[in-house]
């Protein structure tokens, strides 16, 4: 039996990188206008239309099934969500800022249906494992790039701050082997944060706006619970979700 | 809704007596090697289609790869 722990091949189709790279150019360009934000909708729902219209067959079977699971995820969440705020808008309740309203809806939509066609294809354990290396890696290099730049405060800040990333790594590493423990810390990890650093925001601007004003905390926190509720939920059955027996 | 019919299969077993691994028979059947992982570990079902090429592969019937679960199905 080869290594349960041995990563499958991540291969992306080309049509993923097109798709990636207009997602990112898109979201890089709205420094000049807003109107580059349209090339982040084509790159984020061009892929799928051409897949619905049939010139476009790089997914088998069960991709398109998770696909199709993660779209009426997304549907429900977002309806609910968006049923909320209608009620609370039509009566009389005001936003400050409108347009991060539309953006949470949006960025709210996007991450459920993004998340859970992750975890329906994936599965729970290894989902959160890169999500967890995704979130490491970006704090590692953010940390590195923003004490190399100009805010240098020394060497031991260079050391110490990256460090903030093992957590991360380890609960990744963790994920994959001990799946319900991993989902425990991070629900743990999460809520601590969320008492932590959110909780005193939202009691003094009213919970409403101050969740919808701070989408950044969604996007930061929605994969670290996600992530902990699915790797609490995995079987023992399904531990070892990464085996491929080599025949004897 | 809980579906009637629980599906078992002996996919994994065939393959490991047919000397393959998940990613050749992805190869051979054209999925990737999370389709047939999950078919194994029963947490997908699939097509017709993919059924019947699984079983060509294998050089069976599709009724020998693909079982209802004892008890499911008949009442």
């Amino acid at each position: 039996m080869t290594d349960p722990h041995r990563p499958t091949r991540w291969r992306l189709s080309a049509a993923t990188m097109i798709a990636g790279t207009m997602v990112i150019a898109g979201f890089l360009l709205t420094e000049i206008s807003w109107w580059f934000f349209l090339l982040t909708a084509a790159g984020t729902l061009g892929p799928g239309l051409l897949r619905e219209i049939g010139w476009l067959a790089d997914r088998d079977e069960f991709q398109r099934r998770a696909e199709y699971r993660a779209g009426y995820l997304a549907f429900l969440v977002t309806a609910c969500v968006a049923f909320v705020l209608v009620a609370h808008i039509r009566s009389g309740g005001a936003f400050e800022h409108p347009e991060r309203l539309a953006s949470f809806l949006l960025a709210l939509l996007w991450f459920t249906w993004f998340f859970s066609s992750l975890l329906s294809y994936w599965g729970a354990p290894r989902t959160a494992a890169r999500t967890l290396y995704a979130f490491g890696t970006v704090w590692l290099v953010f940390a590195i790039l923003s004490n190399l730049g100009s805010e240098w405060t020394g060497w031991a800040a260079l050391l110490l701050h990256p460090l903030l990333a093992v957590p991360f790594f380890a609960l990744g590493w963790l994920a994959t082997r001990k799946p319900r423990l991993s989902g425990a810390l991070l629900i743990i990890a999460s809520v601590g944060f969320f008492l932590f650093f959110e909780a005193p925001r939202i009691s003094r601007e009213g919970s409403l706006t101050a969740i919808i004003d701070d989408g950044g905390m969604l996007l930061f926190l929605g994969p670290l619970i996600a992530s902990g509720v699915a790797l609490l939920s995995v079987g023992a059955e399904d531990e070892n979700e990464d085996e491929d027996e080599t025949p004897t | 809704m809980k579906p009637r019919h629980d599906i078992q299969n002996a996919v994994r077993q065939h393959r490991l007596m047919s000397g393959l691994t998940q990613e050749d028979l992805a190869d051979r059947v054209g999925v990737t090697r999370q389709t047939i992982l999950s078919i194994e570990k029963g947490k997908y079902t699939p097509s017709v289609a993919l059924a019947l090429a699984l079983a060509e592969v294998f050089g069976e019937t599709v009724e020998t790869l693909f079982q209802l679960k004892q008890g499911d199905g008949h009442d």
